[in-house]
């Protein structure tokens, strides 16, 4: 043991000799200015695998958008160029991991933005940490990027399974469905939905009749469906928080149980707009569920997302505008702070609050850095009511931003 | 091919490590010089490259030569790897992130978890050969992957785990280039351990089990017993490959017991070259520099690569890259040592042709 | 009670699917020796060549269930004599190896055309809405899978055991040195059986397009889970393939039921208590794994 700590010493000497001759070492000190003459936007997210439709390189499109409008509403920036770098996690941990050094260590990345999947998110976050620059999460949903997992340079931007499970829980509760059958897949996602649902249901006013944990992946729900009609009290609701191909197959099972002429209704804790769009209209039609954003709800969004679809000829997901409002947020961030050293720029961000086409009424807390906003309980048109293609959402009710998001007071996290 | 001519290409396949050996002896000077060549080279990697990746090759080049050492030398190709690989990250993330373990502690730790679960899992999986075996890991790796899918508490399930920053001895090893010369010791004493194994007796009865497992069992040797030795000490290895990764990255997540990544160690095993450790090392400088490349290049489909290297190796290449080269060094010390008549045996060059089994 | 008999139908017909690729997997490792890796990507294709049909041609799900099989057995078929047959006299590891490798290309094939998300496959008219079995309704649809599934495998089982080639390629699987000591050619059936045991596996994944998720990775996970089933069966075997792929399925329902956390590991736990009990399978035979 001692030979090879001898043997690492000398390397590590050697290693520090050569890291300080090409001056790469630490953060830079030269706060006030902008480092290396430019801003740099960095995306990690998944081009290639189940989350290449909802972000992918169409987000990378909308930070471009921001990044124009952004030079356009501020000719006289002190920012003067900026950068637009992004890469594929394919959905592992892993390879964002490395992605995130990389960015910011190599290509001078000074914000790292979307990273779909909260265990990629995680993994960014302390990177982030450890490297001491930005990371605005639009895409996972965990709660942990606000809970204990929180550090000071990450923000939670769009959503969280606390928001998709509120939003849906309490508010198709006090329209009536009283009795709830949850299912939900068996890992961390499943088991948090699960948890935040079930208070969501009891807050207000009804019950979990019961709760099951499926296998993930599955594709047979049978065994589930068969019994919830037998239930006692039968459940008014079948509340189910799986998402991508478990989603369809248990809605397709859904569908061949007739579950529905048995009146017994199907919510959805996670649901996208791509995934309606992959699956038609008709497999979901009825469903409701909470979204962070809709292209079609009103005036601004309708026209953002029309320019939107002429730069990549389809309509907007949450995580599109999502990307974009972080990204100009950010850029206005360094714009005040005049710098876009990390701490400057996070403090200019923490407490900020402001409205954009994508976050109503927004609020970025300083406390637990989760940005909060207006959300949305949506219901999936029936084929006869789509006038158009990604026509499928009416927003029934709009969630208000202090009510969308867990309590502040709630919060785990302890800001380092 | 004649069944024949099979079974001499597998006994020639045999002595090839033999053959070079014998080739190198002739020429001490040569053995050196390339062990001296490749251990400057593992030194200097991080200048010539962006070190975290350096570092993943010599994880990945590690975890390769574990499989080899069953799949090259013993005639068993695990398909399950990515169980101790993955349990090791999971260990020595969560020594480091909850008892706050040093790195030496934790890699230890990380071993031990890997050879205590290669116990039980070698012990059924040994009773099986050939393609059962190969079967029958792939399916426990898939039971760790849901095991370490569902025990959130320990392992954060889908969310994954974060490891604390490196550290030894108060010295802040989070710069990736350091971390590198923090870990390679590591590495290169695996490596110095599997070559040890290779080359001492126990070895010499691991190539005879794969060549004839019923000679050996005649011969009086406990074959299960033997295959279970190498099984442990292989996902011993495999752990220490899987601890480094995991702490390199600080961070452990399903990824690192999925399917996915026993089938990566064996493609570099496959491409390098089986039965050579050495080719796992070259295996896993073009497989990890590879996928660093297409994901940097927005290549998703990497499948589509990989899938074709299989291909391509297994048709063709079957030596895979360090065979060749070994092949071709042989043929060279041969024919200027070996009169001309022995050289062009019959039968000879038909066995090398269909090339040689593992 | 009758809840617990509607859980081990919703086995069955999950066990449907298990026996049917275990049977093509068996039936392929009996003629050539050679575990197909690939058996789960043609599913995967399977369920896609229907989906492709049914919005490019417009072809509805009964003929798809006649032509996909066919034309699949007959990519098979090609693989075989293109790449499979050039390795058979190798370790079989190769082959292994091989199919991997194929794996993995299909697989991304199919996700540079249709992307990672599932494609929608809607059940045909005529079985649409349930039947009622007496103590229970049951969707018309699984209920068809199930008895077409059972159908499926008493039909190669009477191929098995009332034909020259059945009884050929039964005892070239069963007792593989015999049968080629006693003169069988059995050399000619080995391109054939290769594409039948495809043709099953697509069969399954066209039954599986209208019920189950179809994206590209749907074969992937299932094959896994379908090694264990043949190895508990016994791979040499081909009634114990059936036998524990039905078995297994209602297992994994009842499991589903009683014990979700385990349902996952218990065919794999199923599968340590076999090798510990019976290396070579509940219906194997020592030697014919070597």
């Amino acid at each position: 043991m001692r030979e090879v700590t001898r043997r690492s010493a000398a390397v590590l000497a050697t290693g520090t000799l050569l890291l300080s001759a090409c001056g790469q070492g630490g953060p830079s000190d030269d706060g006030g200015e902008i480092s290396n003459g430019k801003v740099v936007l960095g995306l990690i997210n998944d081009q290639s695998d189940v989350y290449a439709e909802l972000s992918g390189e169409n987000s990378v499109e909308a930070v471009r958008m921001a990044v124009e409008d952004f030079q356009e509403d501020n000719p006289d920036s002190a920012i003067g160029e900026i950068e637009v770098v992004d890469a594929d996690h394919q959905n592992k941990p892993d390879v964002a991991n490395s992605k995130a050094a990389e960015l910011y260590d190599q290509r001078q990345a000074d914000v790292i933005l979307d990273v779909p999947t909260s265990s990629a998110a995680l993994a960014v976050a302390n990177v982030a940490n450890q490297k001491q620059k930005i990371h605005m999460n639009v895409t996972a949903a965990t709660t942990e990027l606000t809970g204990e997992s929180c550090n000071k340079y990450t923000f939670d931007y769009a959503y969280d399974t606390y928001m998709l499970a509120h939003g849906t829980g309490t508010t198709v509760t006090e329209k009536g469905a009283e009795n709830w059958y949850i299912v939900y897949p068996d890992y961390a996602f499943g088991q948090d939905m699960e948890s935040s649902f079930s208070t969501a249901i009891e807050e207000a006013g009804g019950q979990v009749v019961e709760s099951d944990p499926t296998p993930f992946p599955n594709d047979n729900f049978s065994t589930f469906l068969v019994k919830a009609p037998d239930l006692d009290p039968a459940p008014d609701v079948i509340g189910t928080m799986q998402a991508g191909g478990d989603l369809v197959n248990l809605v397709k099972q859904y569908n061949e149980f007739n579950l529905a002429d048995k009146g017994v209704d199907l919510a959805v804790g996670l649901m996208f707009i791509t995934d309606i769009h992959s699956l038609g209209v008709e497999a979901f039609s009825g469903v409701t569920f909470t979204d962070a954003w809709y292209w079609d709800y009103d005036e601004t969004n309708r026209r953002w997302a029309d320019e939107f679809q002429e730069r990549t000829g389809t309509r907007p997901s949450f995580a599109h505008a999502g990307n974009y409002s972080a990204a100009l947020q950010y850029l206005e961030a360094v714009e005040r702070a005049g710098t876009d050293d990390s701490d400057a720029v996070v403090a200019e961000l923490e407490g900020y609050e402001f409205d954009d086409v994508f976050a109503r009424n927004g609020k970025i807390r300083a406390e637990d850095h989760r940005v909060v906003h207006d959300a949305y309980l949506a219901r999936v048109k029936e084929p006869d009511e789509v006038s158009e293609e990604w026509d499928y959402e009416e927003i029934v009710s709009t969630i208000p931003a202090d009510e969308a998001f867990a309590p502040v007071e709630d919060t785990e996290c302890e800001m380092g | 091919m004649s069944v024949r001519a099979a079974s001499t290409a597998l006994r020639e396949r045999m002595d090839g490590a033999g053959v070079t050996e014998r080739a190198m002896r002739a020429r001490p000077g040569v053995r050196w010089v390339l062990l001296a060549g490749g251990l400057l080279f593992a030194v200097a990697l991080p200048w010539l490259m962006y070190p975290p990746i350096a570092f993943d090759i010599a994880c990945f080049a590690l975890l390769a030569i574990a499989v080899d050492l069953l799949l090259g030398y013993t005639g068993l190709l695990s398909f399950g790897h990515a169980a101790f690989w993955g349990t090791a990250a999971y260990t020595a993330t969560v020594m480091g992130e909850r008892f706050g373990a040093p790195l030496p502690l934790a890699v230890l730790a990380a071993v031990l978890a890997a050879a205590l679960l290669a116990v039980p899992v070698g012990y059924l999986a040994v009773k099986c050969t050939g393609i059962y075996f190969a079967m029958v890991t792939l399916a426990f790796a898939q039971m760790i992957f849901f095991v370490a899918n569902q025990w959130r508490t320990v392992t954060g399930g889908e969310n994954g785990l974060v490891g604390p920053p490196p550290e030894l001895f108060g010295i802040d090893l989070s710069d990736p280039f350091l971390f590198y010369y923090a870990g390679l010791p590591f590495i290169l004493a695996g490596i110095a351990l599997a070559w040890r194994v290779v080359h001492s007796p126990f070895g010499r009865v691991m190539v005879a089990i794969r060549d004839n497992p019923s000679r050996v069992q005649a011969l009086g040797y406990p074959v299960h017993r033997y295959k279970l030795g190498v099984f442990v000490i292989s996902a011993t290895l495999a752990g220490l490959a899987g601890g480094l990764f995991a702490i390199s990255h600080g961070f452990a997540s399903l990824q690192e017991v999925y399917w996915t990544t026993s089938g990566k160690a064996v493609m570099i095993v496959v491409l390098g070259g089986m039965g050579t450790l050495w080719g796992s090392v070259v295996g896993s400088y073009l497989v990890v520099q590879l996928e660093y490349f297409l994901s940097g290049a927005g290549f998703g489909e990497i499948g589509l690569v990989t899938g074709s290297i299989f291909v391509v190796v297994v048709l063709l290449f079957r030596r895979g890259i360090w065979g060749s080269a070994q092949h071709l060094l042989r043929e060279r010390v041969q024919r200027s040592r070996v009169p001309a008549e022995r050289r062009s045996r019959p039968g000879r060059d038909d066995a090398e042709q269909e090339g040689s089994a593992p | 009670m009758v809840n617990v008999i509607q859980q081990l139908f919703n086995g069955l017909v999950g066990g449907g699917f298990l026996a049917l690729l275990a049977l093509g997997l068996a039936v392929i490792f009996g003629m050539l020796r050679v575990v197909n890796f690939a058996h789960g990507a043609f599913y995967m294709l399977g369920a896609f060549g229907a989906y492709l049909l049914l919005t490019e041609a417009g072809v509805n799900f009964w003929l798809a269930l006649l032509v996909v099989p066919a034309a699949l057995a007959v990519v098979g078929m090609a693989l075989e004599r293109a790449f499979v047959h050039r390795l058979t006299q190798l370790d079989p590891l190769y082959n292994f190896l091989l199919t991997f490798g194929i794996t993995l290309i299909l697989q991304d094939l199919i996700k540079v055309r249709y992307g990672n998300q599932s494609q929608p496959y809607s059940r045909p008219a005529l079985l649409d809405g349930s039947v009622n079995l007496g103590l229970f309704q049951y969707p018309s649809y699984q209920v068809f899978v199930l008895g077409f599934a059972i159908v499926l495998c008493l039909l190669v089982w009477l191929l098995l055991t009332r034909t020259r080639v059945g009884m050929i390629v039964r005892a070239a699987t069963e007792r593989p040195e015999l049968t080629r000591s006693l003169g069988v050619d059995v050399g000619r059936w080995v391109t054939p059986v290769f594409g039948f045991g495809i043709g099953l596996a697509a069969l399954a994944g066209v039954l599986a397009a209208p019920m189950r998720a179809v994206h590209p990775m749907m074969g992937s996970d299932l094959i896994i889970t379908v090694f264990a089933v043949v190895v508990i069966g016994g791979l040499g075997s081909i009634f114990g393939s059936v036998v524990a792929g039905f078995g297994i399925g209602m297992a994994q329902a009842v499991g589903n039921l009683y014990v979700p956390a385990l349902s996952q590991t218990l065919v794999f736990i199923l599968m340590a208590v076999v090798l510990l009990w019976r290396p070579t399978g509940l219906f194997g035979r020592e030697g014919v794994l070597t």
